[in-house]
């Protein structure tokens, strides 16, 4: 068997292992799994009232307050991947990170492109609004133009 | 009780509208009538409606894009003719009617022109070129195409039925809001999209899910043929990019439906958001199209070539790149809208950087000729055909990929000829040659070469003769989507465009007669073997057609080009490979689940369109009760005995061993 046979054998193997998310190891025993919920819940519950907790009291400094929350939010993301959706990094979920990674990424393109173009194009293309606080906007009052493109 | 529809929806003072719909009912009632009356029905509702074979299901989509094509080229003939006839007139079609031509072209050509024969050439070969039985989910497939081909009946539907969209293909707002476009137009495009994109949504999941799950034993990722490749990016692109097309036109419909405000640009709405959102989806759509083309390319000169496709792993970097990079260039389409320099700037180099790696297919097609013996069948001249025009769509690409240059021709003509310039050679030459070259593994028979030939020559001759004229015209200053114009400058360009479509009609003419003719002489052109072309992937290891269950016994594969290393090896020792041991085979059973989800969706759109909100309820309860019946089923499957795959086998291993004998006696002699 060359090499290349080798390879393509372990590949086959890998695919019949894959794993779903969510997707249990039939044997596993049960009291673990449920120890792990729990864990996995416990964090959840501790992010969730640490974001209360900031926003109540005066621990964190006021302007800081958003970066922290986002904090929270992208940690409570991580614990429900780990605890609820069992994304690990072994063999069996190749598949699964892949996946991740790839929504995360073309997530961030959509978002962080929309957002990036949108603000660009308000600044450019509408008018003053009365509310507008933009004292050295140099954008003229026209009347906004319906857009070409193709 | 019928909402907005009266008697009055039904276009009774337009003579065109009425006279073609008129034409295309009578056909379709009596292509049915005949159905039925010749006793076809049952057939048909077994093998077809109700199949989820993805080769049953493949041709469908096929065939609905070959009728949907003819119907989107006839928009472009009234187009044409209106032109030659509208300078310093009014031609004949009056401007809310032209405006409407202009929208269901676009729609049609790409929605239902387009993507089912892409989709319907992934369906038919990729479960072949894997060595696998079927999809991952053969029913889930058929509720796929029959969505699609709800999608496309609403569609034309509308034809006789109110009207369509005025907008242009991409309903923009504020045009398409309730103010500028009350009629039922854009609600037509909106529920027509909005059904068939959750068809094309649920093949990308199951294309993905069947090529990374569902491979023959030994076939790593570095061994699949480059279409599988190609469909894979193209899957991942519209599980990516589908929802956002799905969550856009949905905010859409809310702002038409219950007055919402997203992009209204009145209480805080934003038309801006649209354009962004739609092209954020558009862009990558053009990869979906243009991925599995250069697939069917790849296959196509690789085997007309006689050698393996040239640098392999490059053509496999280069699409990965692509299906990334696709999702980097979507401002590329409103330049003009006003963002600044900086976001022009950036979008700019990525539109300019995603024309390498499909350079480097270029240069890979080009090599794979070089040194090889190239067989001149139609679909090697359609795919030479290809890369010389593509070569100028994309350089045209690259130019208006330049944010000054594009301040100057976006909206003209010159852009409208780069897209069909590129779309045009890469999508459909590729759908004509995938077609021609996948026929015979389809239907056990050759399609005609000659007419074929005809159909490429005047196909392209026209083709580039019409978008020739249009660069040029572009570059006179001529804009895009006019009913009338009295630049004389413009008129002797547009009579060359006009016979350029005469040409081009010719074109069509020949592809049919190529279909009747070849089904007339179709036993001079059988294909006995199951290998026509001399193929070098598994599709052609099977017989043509190929029995249900694809493959008696799942193929080894031991390296690139599967198939061509086990018919080296049987030529090498003129014999056969070792006859498999046969097992009892379970298939999927069919399923009228997805012919009864379209009938209820295309009731829930066409009661939706109309304000009947009783019928869009009870269609809703018709499709969820489809839903349970299905999903409490209890069985799945129906076994092939054992008996039943070795005799199937054998008659073809008994073809296929008189060819081999065939060229032993050539060899002694």
């Amino acid at each position: 068997m060359s090499h290349a046979d080798q390879a393509g054998a372990h590949e086959l193997d890998r695919h019949q292992t894959d794993l779903a998310p969510g997707e249990e190891y039939g044997e596993e025993d049960i009291g673990k799994g449920i120890r792990g919920y729990l864990i996995g819940l416990a964090l959840a519950v501790l992010l969730t009232l640490c974001s209360f907790a900031i926003v109540h009291t005066k621990v964190v400094w006021a302007p800081a307050v958003p970066v922290a929350i986002l904090i929270f939010a992208i940690a409570q993301m991580g614990v429900h991947l780990v605890f609820f959706l069992h994304i690990t990094t072994g063999p069996d979920n190749t598949n699964n990170v892949m996946a991740l990674a790839f929504g995360v990424l073309f997530v961030v393109l959509v978002v962080g492109g929309s957002v990036w173009i949108m603000s660009n194009m308000n600044a450019n293309m509408m008018p003053a609004m009365p509310h507008a606080a933009m004292p050295n906007s140099a954008t003229p009052h026209q009347p906004m133009t319906q857009p070409m493109q193709h | 009780m019928l909402g907005k529809l009266t008697l009055e929806a039904i276009p009774l003072h337009q003579p065109i509208p009425l006279i073609a719909g008129a034409v295309v009912v009578a056909i379709v009632l009596g292509v049915i009538a005949w159905i039925v009356l010749a006793g076809h029905l049952p057939y048909l509702w077994r093998e077809w409606i109700t199949s989820v074979d993805h080769k049953r299901v493949g041709v469908m989509y096929c065939l609905l894009a070959l009728v949907m094509l003819i119907r989107g080229f006839s928009d472009a003939i009234l187009m044409r003719s209106q032109h030659a006839f509208a300078y310093r007139a009014a031609g004949y079609l009056p401007p809310e009617h032209y405006d409407q031509i202009f929208s269901a072209h676009g729609v049609i050509m790409i929605f239902f022109g387009a993507m089912p024969f892409m989709i319907g050439l992934m369906n038919f070969a990729v479960p072949l070129q894997l060595g696998v039985r079927d999809v991952a989910f053969p029913t889930l497939n058929s509720v796929s195409f029959w969505l699609t081909a709800s999608g496309a009946l609403l569609v034309n539907a509308s034809l006789v039925v109110g009207e369509f969209a005025r907008t242009g293909w991409w309903p923009a707002p504020p045009l398409s809001e309730m103010t500028y476009s009350p009629g039922v137009g854009v609600d037509y495009y909106l529920w027509a999209i909005q059904i068939s994109g959750v068809g094309t949504l649920m093949t990308g999941i199951n294309f993905v899910t069947t090529i990374l799950k569902m491979r023959a034993p030994g076939m790593s990722y570095l061994r699949m043929p480059m279409f599988c490749w190609t469909a894979l990016a193209a899957s991942l692109l519209i599980v990516a990019a589908f929802p956002i097309l799905t969550a856009t036109l949905a905010m859409l419909s809310l702002d038409r439906y219950l007055g919402f405000h997203f992009f209204t640009d009145s209480h805080g709405g934003n038309s801006m958001m649209f354009m962004n959102l739609f092209w954020a989806w558009g862009h990558p759509e053009v990869y979906i199209l243009a991925l599995p083309a250069y697939g069917v390319f790849s296959e196509v000169i690789s085997t007309f070539s006689g050698k393996p496709l040239f640098a392999y792993r490059s053509m496999v970097l280069a699409t990965m790149s692509i299906c990334l990079l696709s999702f980097t260039v979507w401002l590329h389409h409103f330049f003009t809208m006003g963002p600044g320099g900086d976001v022009n700037g950036v979008f700019a180099i990525t539109s300019m950087i995603i024309a390498v790696p499909t350079g480097v297919k270029i240069f890979d097609w080009l090599f794979t000729m070089y040194g090889g013996r190239v067989r001149l069948t139609s679909a090697m001249l359609w795919s030479l055909g290809f890369m010389v025009t593509f070569v100028v769509g994309g350089a045209t690409g690259v130019l208006l990929a330049i944010p000054p240059a594009d301040f100057v021709l976006h909206n003209s003509m010159f852009l409208v000829a780069h897209f069909h310039n590129v779309m045009v050679s890469a999508v459909l030459f590729a759908a004509f040659a995938g077609y021609t070259y996948w026929f015979p593994k389809a239907f056990g028979f050759r399609l005609d070469e000659w007419w074929g030939k005809a159909a490429f020559w005047f196909g392209i001759t026209g083709f580039v003769i019409v978008f020739g004229a249009f660069y040029w015209l572009g570059l006179l200053g001529m804009t895009r989507r006019m009913q009338h114009y009295d630049v004389a400058d413009w008129r002797p360009w547009i009579l060359v465009s006009a016979f350029g479509i005469v040409v081009m009609i010719a074109g069509v003419a020949c592809t049919i007669i190529q279909l009747v003719v070849s089904i007339r002489r179709r036993e001079e052109l059988r294909d006995v073997t199951g290998d026509p072309w001399d193929g070098r992937s598994l599709e052609w290891a099977t017989a043509s057609p190929p029995p249900v269950f694809n493959f008696a016994a799942l193929p080894e594969v031991h390296g690139e080009e599967a198939y061509w290393a086990i018919k080296s090896r049987a030529r090498e020792q003129l014999r056969l490979r070792e006859e498999p041991d046969y097992a009892p085979i379970e298939m999927p059973l069919n399923s009228a689940t997805g012919f009864i989800c379209a009938f209820f969706a295309t009731l829930i759109g066409f009661a939706m369109i109309w304000y009947i909100w009783w019928l869009a309820a009870a269609g809703l309860v018709g499709a969820f009760l489809t839903f349970v019946v299905f999903a409490w089923r209890d069985t799945v499957e129906y076994e092939i005995p054992a008996s039943e795959v070795a005799k199937v086998n054998r008659a073809n291993r008994t073809t296929r061993l008189e060819a081999l004998q065939g060229i032993g006696q050539r060899r002694a002699a």
